[in-house]
């Protein structure tokens, strides 16, 4: 009977106990973009401001899955949520979320440590939306010791030349990777396929990310880009049935036909990217600059680390060009902590947390002059100023309360026509009738 | 054939009853009620009546508090949507192909496994493992155990064979998303079956095994229409299940290449934050609840039929 009792006072603690709410000690709750060096970044900063904020100013974590993030973001937000008080915002999709925020001042320092223009990408309308803690573009990753081989190599060159002229219809002869046309990247793609040259040392030429979601859209789109493709013209009518965007889709799908990439590519983003290129059995990569700080670190990627080379992506008949857009965080409207989280902004508004961001692992786009403080460390840093600066552009109407959904449009119907289930015709047509529904509504 | 003892037991269920009736007047019953009505009307009647208004409006995620009236315009998009039939027919033969794989695997491990589980009870408890994990956890551990540089399956296919197939490409990626399922919720099965075969008592098993049932006969004639009732159940449980899947395959392949691996939970979602359509999305999930329901209450007829 004792024992009873005992079990029965156990079990009604163990109930009550989840029934009740949880005390946490933070005040301030931020969104984060979860599951990649962002996170990684973000919670290293997060702990130096803990070390130094108030019980009432700290803050705590909040991340889930990048899959449906700015879906479940909307419905959140919409529903007036007060979960968080700081939240994750993109460029794309700040003008979808700025109803649900409040503008912040982050004082005259911020213009100092990231520069105007970066600034620009976190507002809307004229405001000040959020602190841009990572600028994102892609790199072309690639094999410096498998392209210097491949250089210095005259019976390979033959063999190249072979292979180019019998895919792409063209005799191209291998190049510095710094002034490869998309031809020359796909020439050399499959010179390094084993599929196609039983000799590749490696087992795939590229790792293309083509999973139906809207983040592998943006990798992909610099191609049809750099051949002067965009969503819309000046005048506002869709173009995404242009040749530009032809050339981009059938190059991509004539690699992944010949087996250039890995054969569930069409289940692939950003980490099975990562993976397959850091493994030592893909040639080259187009990549999220996230992606640098672990390429290059010889404790995360020792079998290519120190032979991996970045360089822009490659150039198209209208030159190179490279999808930028900005990551920050900002102010919820609903915050329950307005006060604690503003000062949490400001502070990662400063040089100091920008620098240790960057440090962590995050990639901000910083002034010249705060880059050069962590260039030793962080050499990818400057490439990125310098790839936005040069080659970094924004399609048309990429921006709008649209441009999320025109994403997954993008890449419900690609993902379509690569993997053989609808015609390239079909494909361009579907889209270009959900684009025009989509921004001309 | 003796009914004496039901009746006589229906009898005194009912003298309780009116003794019951006695003690609690009419007016004390409804009060009693009223909590459980109360939740019901708020916890399922509320989300219900907003469904159908926002079924029949226009709604987005703006207007969420004044939606449009616009009458059926939406069901007329979701019935003369493609991608919505797709789906459908995904999800049916998803959730047929699971339910049988699962059952047919949990019956022949809860008869084979039987004799060593009742001396070894506490191998159970591993047999049970996979149902404490979350599908979506499902999901992502397979995308990692299946990709071709970091998954243990691919690498020893390779090293072994040379090559691996293409786990999640457009040809297989419905047969491993099965699999996966199947993996997971054959416990499920097994647990019911198992119990239901534990629950014949031994003596009928004896009596026809001195009649000179072989043990073949005894499983065909004796346990399975015994167990009858379990294996319908969990067939349909798992069906169910399998119909309405989510997690694990948005984890997995999300709505795969060109959308061929969109269950109907899949394109409801997708429909309402992707597309931000609203009206769209709760009327297919308005159509898939009337279609459940005239399936699941045509059963529960058939049913009631049989025992009559």
């Amino acid at each position: 009977m004792k024992l009873s009792r005992t079990s029965f006072a156990l079990m009604a603690t163990l109930l009550a106990g989840t029934a009740l709410p949880t005390f946490a000690n933070a005040t301030v709750t931020v969104l984060g973009w979860p599951g990649g060096s962002e996170e990684t970044a973000l919670r290293a900063t997060v702990e130096t401001y803990n070390k130094q904020a108030s019980d009432a100013d700290k803050v705590e974590l909040l991340f889930f899955n990048r899959e449906g993030f700015y879906d479940k973001l909307q419905a959140d937000m919409a529903a007036g949520s007060s979960a968080f008080d700081v939240n994750l915002v993109a460029t794309y999709s700040l003008g979808r979320y700025a109803p649900y925020m409040e503008p912040v001042d982050l004082g005259a320092g911020a213009a100092k440590v990231f520069g105007e223009s970066v600034l620009k990408t976190m507002q809307f309308d004229g405001k000040q939306y959020g602190v841009p803690t990572d600028l994102s573009l892609h790199f072309m990753y690639y094999r410096k010791d498998l392209i210097d081989a491949l250089i210095g190599d005259d019976a390979a060159k033959k063999t190249y030349g072979e292979i180019a002229q019998k895919y792409l219809g063209k005799p191209l002869q291998p190049k510095d990777p710094d002034s490869w046309t998309w031809d020359d990247w796909a020439a050399t793609a499959l010179y390094f396929t084993k599929q196609v040259n039983p000799d590749s040392p490696v087992r795939y030429g590229t790792v293309l990310q083509m999973k139906n979601l809207l983040f592998n859209m943006m990798v992909f789109q610099s191609l049809p880009r750099s051949y002067g493709g965009d969503w819309m013209d000046k005048d506002g009518n869709v173009m995404v049935d242009s040749d530009a965007y032809r050339t981009g889709l059938e190059l991509y799908k004539k690699l992944y036909d010949a087996g250039s990439s890995p054969k569930d590519s069409l289940s692939y983003e950003y980490a099975e990217t990562n993976a397959a290129f850091a493994s030592g059995q893909a040639a080259t990569a187009l990549q999220w600059n996230a992606a640098a700080a672990d390429l290059t670190s010889t404790e995360k990627s020792p079998a290519v680390a120190e032979m991996t080379g970045i360089v822009a992506p490659p150039t198209g008949p209208d030159g190179r060009a490279d999808h930028i857009h900005g990551l920050g965080l900002g102010l919820n409207k609903n915050a329950k902590n307005k006060e604690g989280a503003v000062k949490f902004l400001k502070w990662l508004a400063t040089e100091d947390a920008a620098l240790l961001y960057a440090r962590s692992g995050g990639s901000p786009a910083l002034s010249p002059d705060v880059v050069a403080k962590v260039a030793k460390e962080r050499p990818d840093l400057v490439k990125l100023g310098e790839f936005a600066s040069k080659y970094g552009y924004v399609m048309i109407g990429a921006t709008s309360a649209s441009a999320l959904p025109v994403y997954e449009l993008q890449a419900k119907e690609f993902t379509g026509y690569w993997s053989g289930q609808q015609s390239l015709e079909d494909a361009l047509a579907h889209t270009k009738a959900g684009m025009q529904d989509l921004l001309q509504k | 054939m003796n009914h004496l003892p039901d009746a006589g037991s229906r009898l005194g269920v009912r003298r309780v009853w009116r003794i019951d009736m006695a003690l609690v007047t009419r007016a004390e019953g409804r009060m009693y009620l009223t909590p459980l009505v109360g939740f019901l009307l708020l916890f399922l009647g509320f989300p219900a009546i907003v469904n159908l208004i926002y079924s029949v409006s226009t709604v987005t995620f703006e207007t969420l508090r004044s939606p449009v009236l616009s009458g059926f315009a939406n069901y007329v998009a979701v019935l003369n949507d493609r991608e919505f039939w797709s789906s459908a027919w995904f999800s049916l033969r998803f959730g047929i192909l699971t339910a049988s794989a699962e059952c047919l695997i949990g019956l022949f491990l809860a008869i084979f496994l039987a004799p060593l589980l009742s001396k070894r009870p506490v191998l159970m408890a591993p047999l049970m493992l996979p149902l404490m994990v979350a599908p979506a956890m499902v999901g992502l551990m397979y995308r990692l155990v299946l990709h071709e540089f970091a998954g243990p399956v691919p690498y020893y296919l390779f090293e072994w064979f040379g090559d691996s197939p293409a786990f999640l490409d457009i040809n297989n990626a419905f047969r491993t998303l099965v699999v996966v399922e199947t993996l997971q919720w054959t416990p499920f099965a097994f647990l019911l079956f198992y119990m239901a075969y534990s629950a014949i008592p031994l003596d009928v098993r004896e009596a026809s095994s001195l009649d000179g049932a072989s043990p073949f006969e005894i499983v065909r004639w004796i346990d399975l229409p015994l167990m009858k009732p379990t294996l319908v159940i969990a067939f349909f449980i798992r069906f169910i299940d399998g119909f309405r899947v989510f997690d694990n395959v948005y984890a997995l392949t999300g709505s795969g290449a060109g959308g061929s691996t969109t269950s109907l939970s899949i394109y409801i979602y997708q429909a309402f934050f992707k597309e931000g359509a609203i009206g769209k999305a709760v009327a297919a999930s308005v159509v898939l609840f009337l279609a459940s329901f005239i399936v699941l209450h045509g059963l529960n007829r058939l049913a009631g039929r049989r025992k009559r």
